[in-house]
């Protein structure tokens, strides 16, 4: 090990923060310039905006039918909420488009 | 009479060789530790596939006459090579990279950002530790514990201060494992309720040329600018191409699973080797262990300032909860961000969001073990 430039606690986190920060603003950089010349994404479309978007959240949906006929997944929902102590009738299945559980799921066993 | 000497005789050589002859209180010491370990691992669960380990190595390390650290070649002798000649963590950081989704981060790159500002904690502590007397090289490596990144901690101490590395090591992975209970009380007085309860708007779809050509890059880039960290991001990098190009399944299922959980085995184990009493039982233990704990506090609070910032700068687009996951500690960190997130506002689902900065911190703290590297090393 060579002598250090500096001992200075104060000038070595002045110094390594403005590395870091210049490398991940480098790596940002090319990650947009990844997407810029990337021959395989879709064409940007101009999507209406729904009125829906506007207007305030529901507080409360309306129950619909359940969406599916699959009766072991109806059932394995059923069970699954029971199992967290809610009683209850289960009137509405519907998929929503988020993958946060998904996700958390993956997500689940990759600690380290 | 011959008989009862010889048996003696015979006797007292076992006991000269045994372990109880040269048993000291500072093995006993550290066999309890290696015992509270255990058990915090497998009743309380905290990170038990590396406390585990880590602790059974400890109570193996303070039995006497063991001759794993003599001249003989062994097996725990081999296993200590791959921790002293940086062989292990980037092995380690080949399963991360194979097990870690880089999308949310290629959707959203300003994350990075965040990331970037977590690294604070890493010099706060490099700061405290200097003040309290250790050299510039013990500091920087105690302080890259706030990167919250086990591979990067223990690669750092063995290149700049190896007598330090088991309580280096000790503190890190229990600190990454009380996570959950060490950011939450910061991130709630650092946020306001209103910025707690900030939805975020749904992350851009990825296309796999974006993530097969992000890691190459990504080890192209870092590698030339600091070649001191080129096997770790490179492993890392070459994990994730393994899983993102869709034609190397077995290599990322090995690397995610197999080669993984048996690096992890002599990862882990070899660091509790290390916790020997000679070396554990001093005070600087003690200041790491506390300095570990400013570094974690630091970094969870340089990321949610700067998630606050970019908050108020984007009009209320990002939560800054996102911030306290530029932290590393993957997945653990952005976990909690997801937890306080809906603990604020049922339904707000933070957990996608948060893995970009967590990523990036993976990236952030090996960058700045990079930098360290190249100012002292």
């Amino acid at each position: 090990m060579h002598q250090p430039v500096t001992t200075n606690p104060f000038i070595i986190m002045l110094i390594n923060m403005t590395v870091v920060f210049i490398v991940l603003i480098a790596l940002m950089y090319l990650i947009k310039l990844i997407h810029f010349i990337d021959p395989t994404k879709p064409k940007e479309k101009k999507v209406e905006t729904p009125a829906v978007v506007s207007a305030p959240a529901q507080p409360v949906e309306t129950p619909a039918p359940v969406e599916s006929n699959n009766e072991e997944i109806v059932a394995a929902i059923t069970a699954a909420i029971s199992s967290m102590g809610v009683t209850g009738v289960v009137k509405a299945i519907r998929p929503i488009n988020r993958d946060g559980w998904k996700q958390s799921g993956r997500a689940f066993n990759m600690n380290y | 009479m011959e008989f009862i000497n010889a048996f003696v005789v015979s006797l007292q050589s076992v006991w000269n060789d045994s372990g109880f002859a040269a048993f000291t209180l500072g093995h006993g010491i550290m066999i309890l530790v290696g015992l509270i370990l255990l058990y915090l691992a497998i009743v309380k669960e905290f990170e038990p596939l590396l406390l585990g380990p880590i602790a059974f190595g400890c109570i193996l390390a303070n039995i006497p006459e063991t001759g794993f650290f003599g001249e003989e070649m062994n097996v725990m002798k081999a296993i200590n090579y791959g921790i002293a000649y940086e062989i292990f963590p980037p092995l380690i950081f080949l399963g991360i990279g194979a097990m870690t989704d880089f999308s949310p981060l290629l959707a959203r790159p300003v994350t990075l950002m965040l990331g970037a500002a977590a690294q604070i904690g890493v010099f706060v502590a490099l700061a405290g530790a200097m003040v309290l007397g250790f050299t510039v090289h013990e500091a920087a490596a105690i302080g890259i514990i706030g990167g919250a990144d086990g591979p990067t901690s223990i690669y750092l101490s063995t290149k700049l201060a190896p007598h330090l590395l088991g309580a280096i090591a000790v503190a890190a992975y229990s600190y990454m494992s009380l996570v959950p209970l060490i950011q939450p009380p910061v991130m709630m007085l650092l946020t306001s309720q209103k910025e707690r309860e900030i939805q975020m708007e749904n992350l851009r779809p990825v296309t796999r040329f974006e993530r097969i050509v992000f890691p190459i890059v990504a080890t192209i880039f870092i590698s030339l600018l600091l070649p001191s960290i080129a096997a770790l991001l490179g492993c890392l990098m070459l994990g994730n191409l393994f899983r993102e190009s869709g034609v190397m399944d077995r290599l990322s299922d090995t690397a995610q699973n197999a080669l993984c959980n048996m690096v992890t085995i002599f990862l882990a184990t070899g660091t509790g080797m290390t916790m020997s009493a000679e070396s554990f039982l001093v005070k600087e233990t003690l200041l790491i262990i506390v300095l570990g704990l400013i570094a974690f506090i630091g970094g969870t609070a340089g990321g949610l300032i700067l998630g606050k910032i970019m908050s108020k700068a984007t009009g209320g687009k990002i939560n800054p909860l996102i911030g306290s996951a530029g932290v590393s500690a993957v997945p653990m960190a952005a976990r909690v961000s997801q937890m306080v997130g809906m603990k604020s506002k049922p339904g707000n689902y933070l957990l996608m969001h948060a893995m970009g900065p967590n990523v990036a911190g993976v990236i952030g703290t090996a960058v700045a073990a990079g930098t360290m590297l190249a100012m002292l090393k």
